[in-house]
């Protein structure tokens, strides 16, 4: 009992606290973030009866910040319908990951929505989700006169929000991309 | 006696004491305990009671005049006073526990000031306890304290909304279940929370991060308003929280604490439970168990539910200490468990998303009660261990040292992609030793000298926010006190120096390349910080009633690894946030001047006003040009750092109207400028104003079952915030929202049924059920703030 109630000894304990609190964590962080990214929308556009497949491209393969994403836009033909798909991508990964499946599995709380501006278009949707409510993954466009203009494309993710009265304003964002388009 | 002391020579391999220590019970004297006599002369007889080694005043000491029923207990500064006397002879009993009585035979014919020096008795067991206890040093700075019935009143909230009781208090808030206290303006990395000793070290880059501690283990909390950097490290320059645990037993016996929590508007519950024991049979040991189990669901506003907005909380510690005369050690346990769900209608995505959020009545989803929390949601723990003891180095000198090792788990569910892990994890793992020698009295200066160092490491997995980083700081510090007559000096001087070292890939700076070879290159950045703090402070004591306090101080900050290297969107705010790694370190220059008119019979008050000049000030700014993501448009903000001033006024007084009648009021003001740019900046608390009256009676009943009863009504007025920049648009998705008046009840009584006491409290917040929204929301774009409350708590002391 004396012997620990020395200072010395005391202080040789607050040495060793000193000591002990000194050590070092060497560790890196893991290369790849672990995050659903979705780096990629496309439009793939197919005439009816017969020409040329349209595609248009949103890539931004860095994602957010950093480099500038890159913009395809497209060159519709006049008085045509086209058959569109879309696609959302991970390009980041290799392979690239499709992340329209997800979308699709999750229908129910998930819609695209097709924006013209300044351009001769229409868009109807042509696919339902379980509770007979539009996806927008598949859709008919059907283009008039010649004009250029914009198609803005938006994916709403609107858990038990998504219902015959929701709109492009319920719910949060998933993606957001404006594409430059010409009828010609 | 062996076994035993074989294990506490482990604890003192890393120990110290709680070093603001804890306080006695006694507060200020009400007014009608105020000693009267059958006929007033008119005379005053008072003075302060000390230690006679160290000088530290001695608080809830006992002054009896003999043969009279007259007696007077000492406050916070070792006052006592007696007023209305007549001429004659007088016999002064002075008596405090651990120390031996003096009595003094006084002719008073009059006003005459007596102090007195009480002598340790060291015959007395506890003596060492009893004076860690009632350690206690004056502060020249302005400070708020809460505890007992009050600090029990606001059972239920946490620990930022029961600070907003202190006035220059508010508190920054994410929805209803986050809340940050905010010190004159300032909140986050400018405050420090020191939980039992320890300076608590968590995640602190965001506004939703509450300070992961649970209420219920405090007896007391204390603010100290403004610059206090010399005792308690670099960063404290807007102000310290001290979050003071009841200190352990000293008298044999064991006992308990239930506290039972019920509010209204979330429908929450709380359990919480303390027991306590002293060992007759081991006189040196003392220990203690606490717990607390919390659940809220859905908060009510008064039109609607806010969606996913419950918490739970399960949180528990344990100490455990061995007291000698010469030499103590304990060892302190806590963790803090919360799952909080965060309001669904803030998950918004991009800027549109806000901008629709804002023209919504009513949040979307429409929800209703439920205590189920739903994605997205955080998980955070918090561990702390702090061991501790101190030596006795002579009479009034003492060794001390603290060991504390925190773990901090913060994990974020995200409502999007797979629920089954966090988004986002973060572990935090501090370790912080102090040494602090207290030497002798010499030259009636009384002080001490200090060491401390702290290592830090912080690792994440999921998406980047905030890279892995370890840093070192280590400080030196000397403090001093001088005292006599009616002055009092404080002066202090510290030393600190800090390592960051931060581990992040280039593709999560702002330097990205696109390419992945560079992109992928660990960098390594490293900074270096040192400097100097200091303080100097007066008290006057003009009379027993009546103080002036001036504090000049200065402290500074290094930037925090997020303000350099934050990169990435701030979910629930829309904001892509840029660090800034060329940021330098920022300094507060703080003036206080305090005057305090106390221990009346009457009128009591307090006005504080101040002035914190910050060079380099670090503040997040929003660029004008947003953040385009293929999620659409992001608001983007950057770190960017400017002069500015803090300047404000804190006033509370109160009015005995009658024995049973007390008015009180407070008010706080405070104006933020950005001297740079020459406007004010956002985000500040605006004016808040509130009156209450209260109804005090102490026996009620037959034989007094009904004690100490009271009940009370306040208002609570703030103001619309109108120190804003122009142009404010541009700075924030909404102009600061309508001022607001909100009616306020308490009542309490303790109910005594045979030998058992039961304490019970109600307390009923937004009566009048008023829609409103707060400035210092973050939430405000999307709700109300919560409705009509009521809190029903109970208190069950119980003595075995």
């Amino acid at each position: 009992m004396k012997l620990f109630l020395k200072p010395s000894l005391a202080i040789l304990f607050a040495a060793t606290v000193f000591m002990s609190t000194s050590c070092s964590d060497d560790e890196d962080p893991a290369p790849v973030n672990e995050e659903e990214l979705i780096t990629t929308l496309k439009l793939t556009m197919v005439p009816q009866g017969g020409g040329a497949t349209v595609t248009a491209s949103y890539r931004d393969l860095d994602g957010d910040g950093g480099a500038n994403p890159v913009i395809t836009g497209a060159q519709l033909a006049a008085n045509k319908v086209y058959d569109v798909t879309v696609q959302v991508l991970d390009e980041s990964k290799s392979p690239a990951e499709d992340i329209t499946e997800e979308v699709e599995e999750e229908g129910d709380e998930h819609q695209f929505f097709y924006v013209p501006s300044g351009v001769n278009l229409t868009v109807a949707y042509n696919d339902t989700d379980r509770n007979n409510r539009p996806i927008g993954i598949k859709t008919r466009m059907t283009t008039t006169t010649a004009s250029t203009g914009n198609l803005k494309v938006v994916l709403k993710h609107q858990p038990a929000l998504k219902s015959a009265t929701s709109t492009i304003n319920t719910g949060e964002t998933d993606v957001e991309v404006t594409f430059p388009v010409t009828i010609q | 006696m062996r076994n035993y002391s074989n294990y506490f020579v482990l604890l003192l391999l890393c120990v110290c004491l709680p070093f603001p220590a804890v306080f006695a019970q006694n507060g200020p004297v009400p007014a009608g305990a105020d000693a009267l006599s059958d006929t007033d002369c008119g005379i005053t007889l008072s003075g302060t009671v000390t230690d006679h080694e160290d000088r530290t005043p001695l608080i809830g000491a006992t002054v009896l005049l003999d043969g009279t029923q007259l007696t007077s207990v000492t406050d916070a500064n070792g006052h006592y006073h007696f007023h209305g006397l007549c001429p004659g002879t007088y016999t002064l009993v002075v008596s405090y526990i651990g120390y031996t009585t003096e009595r003094l035979q006084k002719a008073v014919r009059a006003p005459e000031v007596l102090n007195f020096r009480l002598h340790p008795d060291g015959l007395l067991l506890h003596s060492v306890e009893v004076r860690a206890a009632r350690q206690r040093t004056q502060i020249t700075q302005a400070t708020g304290q809460l505890n007992g019935r009050e600090l029990a009143q606001t059972h239920g909230q946490s620990l930022a909304q029961s600070l907003e009781r202190i006035t220059g208090l508010s508190s920054i808030q994410t929805g209803p279940s986050i809340a940050k206290p905010v010190i004159h303006g300032m909140h986050s990395n400018r405050i420090l929370v020191m939980n039992n000793g320890v300076r608590h070290e968590a995640q602190q880059w965001g506004s939703e991060h509450a300070p992961e501690i649970d209420p219920f283990v405090a007896s007391e909390l204390t603010v100290v308003k403004g610059a206090a950097g010399v005792r308690y490290g670099a960063d404290a320059i807007g102000g310290v929280i001290l979050v003071e645990p009841k200190p352990l037993r000293d008298s044999a016996g064991t006992s308990a604490v239930l506290n039972l929590v019920g509010v209204s508007h979330n429908r929450q519950g709380v359990v919480s439970g303390m027991v306590e024991s002293n060992p007759a049979a081991l006189p040196g040991l003392s220990w203690r168990l606490q717990g607390t189990l919390k659940k809220a669901g859905n908060s009510k506003t008064p039109d609607y539910y806010l969606a996913n907005t419950g918490y739970q909380e399960q949180n528990f510690s344990a100490a455990a200490g061995w007291t000698r005369d010469q030499f103590g050690v304990d060892a302190y346990f806590s963790r803090f468990d919360t799952k909080l769900g965060v309001f669904s209608a803030s998950h918004v995505g991009n800027l549109t998303d806000i901008r629709n959020a804002l023209q919504r009545e009513r949040p979307e989803p429409e929800a209703d009660f439920t205590y189920t929390i739903g994605v997205p949601y955080q998980n955070v723990t918090h561990d702390l261990l702090r061991l501790h003891g101190f030596y006795k180095t002579g009479t009034a000198s003492r060794l001390l040292f603290t060991y504390a090792r925190q773990y901090n788990i913060r994990e974020e569910f995200d409502a999007h992609g797979d629920q089954s892990r966090p988004g986002l994890r973060f572990e935090i793992t501090t370790h912080s030793s102090e040494a602090l020698w207290e030497h002798p009295l010499i030259w009636n200066l009384k002080g001490s000298f200090g060491a401390t160092y702290q290592y830090q490491f912080n690792r994440y997995e999921g998406r980047f926010f905030v890279p892995f980083f370890q840093s070192h700081t280590g400080g030196l510090f000397w403090l001093e006190e001088w005292e006599k007559g009616k002055w009092h000096v404080e002066a202090g001087v510290r030393y600190d120096y800090r390592h960051l070292q931060a581990k992040l890939y280039r593709k999560d700076t702002p330097q990205r390349t696109g390419q992945s070879e560079l992109d992928n290159q660990l960098l390594t950045p490293t900074h270096t910080w040192q400097n100097l703090s200091g303080t100097l402070g007066v008290i006057y004591h003009f009379g027993p009633h009546l103080d002036l306090n001036l504090n000049a101080s200065t402290a500074w900050r290094s930037p925090t690894t997020s303000e350099l290297y934050s990169n990435g969107i701030h979910h629930g705010t829309g904001t892509y946030e840029y660090g800034n790694a060329n940021l330098g370190m920022e300094r507060a220059y703080n003036l206080v001047a305090t005057l305090a008119y106390v221990q009346n019979k009457r009128l009591n008050g307090e006005i504080s006003v101040y002035r914190n000049y910050i060079d380099n000030y670090i503040y997040q700014e929003p660029d004008t040009v947003p953040t385009l993501t293929i999620r659409g448009a992001f608001l983007t903000a950057r770190q960017k750092q400017a002069d500015a001033t803090f300047t404000g006024l804190d006033v509370s007084a109160s009015y005995q109207l009658t024995d049973h009648l007390l008015l009180a009021t407070k008010a706080s003001l405070v104006r933020a400028y950005n001297q740079t740019a020459d406007e004010y900046l956002i985000w500040i608390p605006s004016d808040r104003y509130e009156n209450s009256l209260r109804y005090s009676i102490d026996k009620l009943g037959a034989r007094g079952v009904f004690a100490q009863n009271f009940i009370q009504i306040s208002g609570l007025a703030v103001a619309r915030q109108k120190n804003v920049p122009d142009n404010y648009l541009a700075r924030d998705y909404a102009l600061p929202p309508a001022s607001y008046f909100l009616l306020n009840a308490e009542a309490g009584t303790t109910l005594q049924l045979g030998q058992q006491q039961i304490e019970i409290g109600l307390i009923g917040r937004n009566l009048l059920n008023t829609a409103y929204r707060d400035y210092l929301n973050r939430f405000r774009y999307y709700a109300d703030e919560t409705g009509r409350s009521i809190t029903l708590r109970v208190s069950i002391p119980l003595n075995f």
